[in-house]
């Protein structure tokens, strides 16, 4: 692990600076234009409460997305995340219902996010399974168990906690917990661009064999990003718990498609074809962004999933063309 | 596919299989004596029908070793497009008809840009699976569709009978008799191993391994929209989640099979079914709460995939053969 996290050599970072500025900014372009129809066609989208709404559920997002964008970038795939974050969910509230405090209900929910991580990064490194199937699986069960904690239904949450102060108090139209958010993001950069520990995780994505070949152990760092997406997506439930004074057994739903859109979506700037977190978030304020200007103008949810699907799609094929074209083919790579 | 010496081949695996139902069937009747009820036994069947015709499109998917996650929102799409045809009285193979067309093109869609585009599997059929369970409001901006549903006829697939078994249940066996003479019997069937075991040596043989590839995915989502057919003649009604319950354990009776019989084929997706269906129906005869159908599901799949895995297996075969050291140098 001290390997994984000293110092990166230089010279590396070179081609992927050298991509053109249009390629590595087009999302924050569009982010901005739409943000932009939208505030003229309904001026109430750019008001603060609106805002504030925006970037509470950008935060949560944000949260449950940073472990799976590594995940993703180093070639495999976590389709359990939602679940983990809706088991979370309903341990806490679970435990909240019972007399238990905040507390005790976060750490049990946190524990049970790194149990379910652990157990991916185990079998998926570890053994060497498919992590399509591995995550499918331990998704299901998560599931299984969120739903059998409410009987099948949600729980009711009376108590207020810090968690809830964090996601309801705004300072202007920012909400506590995006300063948070926002740290671990940059931190997360740091990591990603300026450490060994992103150069392994590109690697492995290329290349798993030639990175065991240099003497790396590919297999722990794995299993720390599948932790890393377990807590994580435990943490981003806990705040749906705070921020919706429920337990939710089928939350995640909503969430799977977003997750997986912003990721790939992300993975089309900065770095061309490869998931990265500044992506990630960008696209997740774009997709959030979305999702209000369609409330707003009245859409139905469904038009909004045809939409998010067919630009999951064309991101999908940008990414895969601009991999060609550099002769590359990692996002192919274990997807 | 991958041979194990850890477990005998051909009749010694059929005969491992049959013990084991043989043993759940035994434990479930001690636990709940309606298990080998008549009722029950027809339930079965018909449950079977649908999760059956659903993995055995899977199958084709899995052989040519892909993934596809959208034949449940696909299904979905084709239900509600069903549905819609009969609310407008056209004849029922005309609805039909025109769901599997959906899965069809669905299937096209997901193949093409797959094989010949070159787009990673799994994010693609997510993204085709999202689009097409959207799609699936379009007809009646998500409202459940019931008109002329019981003057259509579709009702009656679900009662009729032929030779006491459900027309459903006979319905699932021909098509498996089909897929299994395809698969197994044809120079059509090998081409689609081949096409999964070594696409490269598959494409200098003469085999057009991008078309076997798309075909796959199309097998898939009609595979998908025939189940969702059942599913519609035992509810009577479109939903726009009709098909939705029919990933998890689609996948887990591909898996399951193939971990039972040693590579994915069509018996073995049949027999993962079978196993599925009665741990399923059992549990919840025995008053298990639905919720925890998922989670059966689900642990289930896992057990198949460590079992299917060749390291675990290499693990339990070096196992064996520390205890029975005889015929070691036949593998590698």
């Amino acid at each position: 692990m001290t390997a994984a996290i000293s110092p990166a050599v230089p010279e590396r970072t070179g081609p992927a600076l050298r991509s053109n500025l249009i390629g590595r900014f087009w999302l924050v372009a569009a982010l901005l234009a739409m943000i932009a129809i939208f505030g003229s066609l309904r001026p109430e989208m750019l008001e603060p409460g609106n805002v504030a709404t925006i970037l509470r559920s950008f935060a949560i997002m944000a949260t449950m997305t940073l472990g799976l964008t590594w995940v993703m970038a180093a070639g495999k795939i976590d389709v359990s995340f939602m679940q983990v974050a809706a088991l979370s969910n309903m341990i806490a509230a679970a435990l909240l219902a019972a007399g238990h405090g905040w507390g005790v209900a976060s750490a049990a929910g946190l524990g049970a996010g790194l149990i379910a991580g652990a157990v991916n990064g185990l079998l998926i490194a570890g053994l060497g399974l498919p992590p399509l199937i591995v995550t499918i699986a331990t998704g299901g069960i998560c599931a299984s168990i969120a739903a059998a904690l409410g009987k099948g239904t949600s729980i009711r949450i009376a108590e207020h906690g810090l968690l809830t102060d964090l996601l309801t108090t705004n300072i202007g139209p920012f909400p506590l917990v995006l300063f948070g958010v926002l740290l671990v993001y940059a931190i997360a950069w740091v990591f990603q661009e300026r450490l060994t520990f992103g150069h392994y995780m590109y690697a492995i994505a290329q290349s798993e064999e030639a990175v065991i070949e240099a003497g790396i152990s590919s297999r722990r760092l794995l299993i720390m990003l599948f932790v890393l997406t377990g807590g994580l997506s435990a943490l981003a439930g806990l705040f749906l718990a705070a921020s919706l004074s429920s337990g939710q057994p089928m939350i995640g739903a909503s969430y799977f498609i977003n997750g997986l859109t912003a990721v790939l979506l992300g993975g089309m700037m900065i770095h061309i074809g490869k998931p990265n977190i500044i992506g990630t978030a960008v696209a997740i304020l774009f997709l959030a962004v979305l999702a209000s200007g369609a409330a707003l103008l009245g859409w139905a949810d469904w038009k909004r999933q045809i939409i998010q699907g067919a630009l999951l799609l064309i991101g999908i094929a940008v990414a895969v063309r601009a991999n060609r074209k550099k002769g590359g083919h990692h996002a192919e790579a274990g997807l | 596919m991958m041979k194990s010496g850890l477990l005998p081949h051909g009749a010694g695996r059929v005969l491992a299989f049959l013990g084991l139902v043989a043993v759940m069937a035994t434990l479930f009747t001690l636990a709940e004596p309606r298990f080998l009820s008549q009722a029950n036994f027809s339930a079965m069947t018909r449950h079977m029908a649908a999760n059956g015709l659903a993995a055995l499109g899977l199958t084709f998917v899995v052989i040519v070793r892909r993934f596809d996650l959208s034949f449940a929102g696909v299904a979905c799409f084709a239900a509600m497009t069903i549905g819609f045809a009969i609310a407008g009285g056209l004849p029922l193979w005309v609805a039909i008809g025109s769901g599997i067309l959906v899965g069809v093109v669905a299937g096209a869609v997901n193949g093409i840009a797959i094989s010949h585009f070159g787009l990673p599997d799994i994010v693609t059929t997510i993204a085709t699976g999202s689009i097409a369970a959207g799609m699936a409001f379009l007809y009646s901006g998500g409202r459940t569709i019931f008109q002329n549903f019981f003057t259509s006829g579709i009702i009656d697939l679900n009662d009729a009978r032929v030779l006491g078994f459900s027309v459903s249940f006979v319905f699932l066996i021909a098509i498996y008799a089909c897929a299994w003479v395809l698969m197994h019997r044809t120079r059509y069937g090998a081409a689609f191993y081949a096409t999964g075991e070594n696409p490269v040596s598959a494409f200098y043989s003469g085999i057009p391994t991008r078309t076997y590839t798309a075909l796959a995915f199309v097998a898939c989502a009609v595979g998908a929209v025939l189940a969702v057919v059942l599913i519609l003649a035992e509810s009577g009604t479109a939903d726009t989640n009709e098909g939705a319950n029919l990933l998890m354990p689609a996948y887990a009776a591909v898996f399951l099979g193939a971990a039972l019989m040693g590579g994915t084929s069509v018996l073995a997706t049949l027999s993962g079914t079978f196993l599925i269906t009665m741990l399923l129906d059992g549990f919840a005869l025995a008053g298990m709460p639905y919720y925890y159908s998922d989670g059966i599901v689900s642990a289930i799949l896992l057990g198949g995939v460590l079992l299917f895995d060749p390291r675990v297996r290499d693990i339990l075969d070096d196992a064996v053969r520390f205890l029975i050291p005889k015929k070691t140098e036949t593998r590698r």
